[in-house]
């Protein structure tokens, strides 16, 4: 118990220990961020996963570590389409998730926004024209934000994602 | 080596029918074997007692346009001396029948499945011929690998059901899990039998994210297909591309200078860290101790930072290129690297200490998910879920690569093969990691770190590679084709041979403890689906 403590204590805050501002912002247009702004300070998000090399994921759940605490922007992952605000999409989409995206856009209930993660969901990166890919993420639903990289860093997607919000009204 | 001619003798003795052909890489021999007698020669390798043979390697190859064959090769690592021997076999003209091992050699599985799946090969006599990376959907007679089928083919949509395996009784439900998971993680289906509590069955319906790496290998030349190796695992970019590397070396007959031969051992290493760090957090968040896993992700954090200070990319991307690497770590840096992983360790430990000495989180990993011994040998389980099973292998030290011929490793091991076992071999790797950097500053001699390739490689010549990633042992077998292009690029991550195992592991358990276990394999779904 005490050593748990001690523990804690001695580490101290970690949060925001991270380089800040490496590429500028993603613009965001207005009507998205209109949009955005209606999920004010808390903000689900479902991550679906099309085809990634999961260094994509890795990125994402680094942004649940103490150092990025994307909780303290009210982010929070939802475990089920159906609870989220937001679907945020990476790598491209196989022939055999094709389906499945499908299924979870149309379970996220509207209003909702659709971030393509990473240059893979965003124009297929390595993977275009593979008989085993079908397309970018937007050939299938409307994406609403973009968030290139390969994979995206943390702080990025961080950024990004609070840009999304910052015209809240 | 006396040892692996006896071998060879041996063999040859038992089967005169057999031929030997050269090696295809040290420590191996190649046989090339009459179709009928496969299933008698693979048998007779995996059972005699001074073989043990486990099956390491299965792959096809479209041999045309040069010939009119398709190529079947099997690769044995034997257990006692860590000799490769490969066995291969040709499918001539219109012949497109082979004689399955499975029946006998329980670890191919899932490999047969595949190849009947990229190839439209069939394996007579194999107990499940369901389609395995194909899923329903797709067209009759589409057989992707083959070298007729073209890359960028539009596939149609066919009706089509998977039949999974069925338990029928009183009070047995059905719980279909997936392709989308609560988590941040990958895709994948797990569809588990219960009846009450304790899962009587759990069938995996994977390959959701197969996006066609190895045909789109054969579209690239030797030396540009390496960012497509970093991207087949994201989270074992070092071990895939190093191994895809060292296979192109061997082809290109390229030395590597002994600097970046160290410098590549280090990005291992770095890598192993990283991931093991998460992984321990994750497998603690999963049972709700949330503490351990901030205080891992933190650490693991640190370490990501770390690799994107010395090579621009968190996931050492880049790092790595045919004939050494692209940057050089001075020893300003590597003192760093050190100073920095000297405080990691002794929080690590604290940390490692604060986790064993919770009674009811050891409650949770303690007798969860035992794989045994022997199914895991069964299924050629091998890193670091073999290495907590039982399965003494670690190719570090077997079969040495890079500079780990001077930086001898201790291999972790464990019999029990519960979580908690494979929680262990983690916590061990994570310090021995630690170890190993030190005594590589130390030991890092002088020197240019990188070759250019100065000749062309031979058409038809193809060698094999092997990396001791993270998860296990990485393979990769690298055909050349014509003009420096790629003939064939078979690539093995470590999950696709350990992702059947956990289906015996979960028996028994109850359906929330499946987190707990799948998180404790952390296996790959990209590499598996590839
Ligand atoms: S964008 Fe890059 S990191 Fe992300 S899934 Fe694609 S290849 Fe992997």
């Amino acid at each position: 118990m005490f050593r748990i403590i001690k523990k804690s204590l001695t580490i101290g805050v970690v949060t925001g220990q991270y380089q800040k501002g490496g590429t500028p912002a993603v613009p965001v247009v207005p009507e998205v961020k209109k949009k955005a702004g209606l999920f004010k300070r808390s903000f689900a998000i479902r991550e679906v996963d099309t085809g990634s090399c999961n260094a994509c994921e890795m990125e994402m759940n680094a942004l649940m570590n103490p150092v990025y605490d994307a909780e303290q922007f009210g982010i929070h992952i939802a475990a089920s389409p159906r609870h989220a605000d937001a679907l945020i999409v990476t790598g491209p989409v196989t022939v055999n998730m094709e389906r499945a995206l499908k299924d979870a856009h149309k379970q996220t209930p509207d209003p909702k926004l659709v971030i393509a993660l990473g240059d893979c969901a965003i124009h297929c990166g390595m993977f275009k024209g593979c008989y085993a890919v079908t397309g970018p993420v937007e050939r299938h639903i409307p994406v609403d934000v973009r968030i290139p990289g390969c994979p995206p860093r943390p702080a990025d997607i961080l950024e990004a994602l609070s840009e999304l919000r910052k015209g809240r009204p | 080596m006396p040892e692996a001619t006896l071998c060879d003798d041996v063999l040859k003795v038992a089967f005169p029918a057999i031929q030997q052909n050269a090696p295809v890489c040290e420590k191996s021999s190649h046989f090339v074997v009459p179709k009928d007698l496969l299933p008698a020669i693979t048998h007779y390798l995996h059972t005699q007692p001074n073989f043990r043979g486990r099956l390491t390697l299965l792959w096809a190859c479209d041999h045309r346009p040069v010939r009119d064959t398709y190529g079947l090769y099997y690769l044995f690592t034997l257990v006692g001396s860590h000799h490769w021997v490969v066995l291969s076999t040709e499918l001539i003209g219109n012949d497109r029948l082979f004689p399955s091992i499975t029946p006998h050699i329980h670890a191919a599985h899932w490999y047969e499945r595949e190849i009947r799946d990229m190839f439209g090969l069939i394996p007579q006599g194999h107990p499940d011929l369901r389609r395995l990376v194909r899923h329903e959907h797709w067209p009759k007679g589409t057989h992707p690998l083959r070298k007729d089928f073209p890359w960028d083919r539009v596939l149609g949509r066919q009706q089509g059901e998977h039949h999974f395996r069925h338990i029928e009784g009183e009070g047995v439900f059905i719980v279909p899990v997936g392709p989308i998971h609560a988590g941040i993680i990958e895709s994948g289906h797990f569809r588990f039998s219960v009846a009450g509590e304790p899962i009587m069955q759990l069938e995996l319906r994977h390959f959701w994210k197969h996006r066609g790496v190895e045909k789109l290998f054969e579209q690239q030349t030797l030396i540009d297909a390496l960012p497509l190796a970093e991207r087949v695992s994201g989270d074992t970019t070092v071990g895939h591309s190093l191994a895809y590397c060292q296979a192109v070396e061997t082809l290109l007959h390229l030395e590597v200078p002994r600097r970046a031969q160290y410098l590549r051992s280090l990005f291992l290493e770095l890598e192993r860290l990283s991931n093991h760090l998460g992984d321990i957090g994750a497998m603690c968040n999963d049972t709700a101790y949330a503490l351990a896993h901030a205080h891992c992700g933190r650490m693991k954090e640190r370490i990501m930072q770390l690799n994107d200070r010395l090579t621009g990319s968190r996931f050492l991307r880049g790092a790595i290129r045919v004939g050494g690497v692209t940057r050089d770590i001075d020893n300003g840096r590597l003192t760093e690297i050190v100073e920095e992983l000297n405080r990691i360790q002794p929080d690590f430990s604290e940390v490692g200490a604060i986790i064993f000495a919770n009674a009811s989180l050891t409650d949770r990993l303690e007798t969860t998910g035992i794989l045994h011994e022997r199914t895991a040998w069964d299924h050629a389980v091998m890193g670091v879920v073999g290495r907590a099973s039982g399965m003494n292998c670690d190719l570090r030290r077997d079969r040495p690569f890079a500079a780990y011929d001077a930086l001898p490793v201790n291999v972790a091991l464990y019999r029990y093969g519960d979580v908690r076992a494979r929680l262990r071999v983690r916590g061990d790797e994570i310090h021995e990691s630690i170890r190993l950097i030190r005594e590589l500053r130390g030991k890092i001699p002088d020197g240019p770190i990188a070759n250019e390739p100065s000749c062309s490689p031979n058409p038809g010549d193809w060698t094999l590679s092997a990396v001791e990633g993270w998860r296990g042992e990485i393979l990769y077998m690298v055909m050349a084709g014509e003009g420096g292009r790629i003939h064939r690029c078979k690539v093995r991550d470590p999950s696709f041979v350990n992702w059947p195992a956990i289906q015996w592991a979960v028996l028994g358990n109850i359906i929330p403890d499946f987190p707990l276990i799948n998180k404790s394999f952390n296996l790959s779904y990209a590499g598996n689906d590839l």
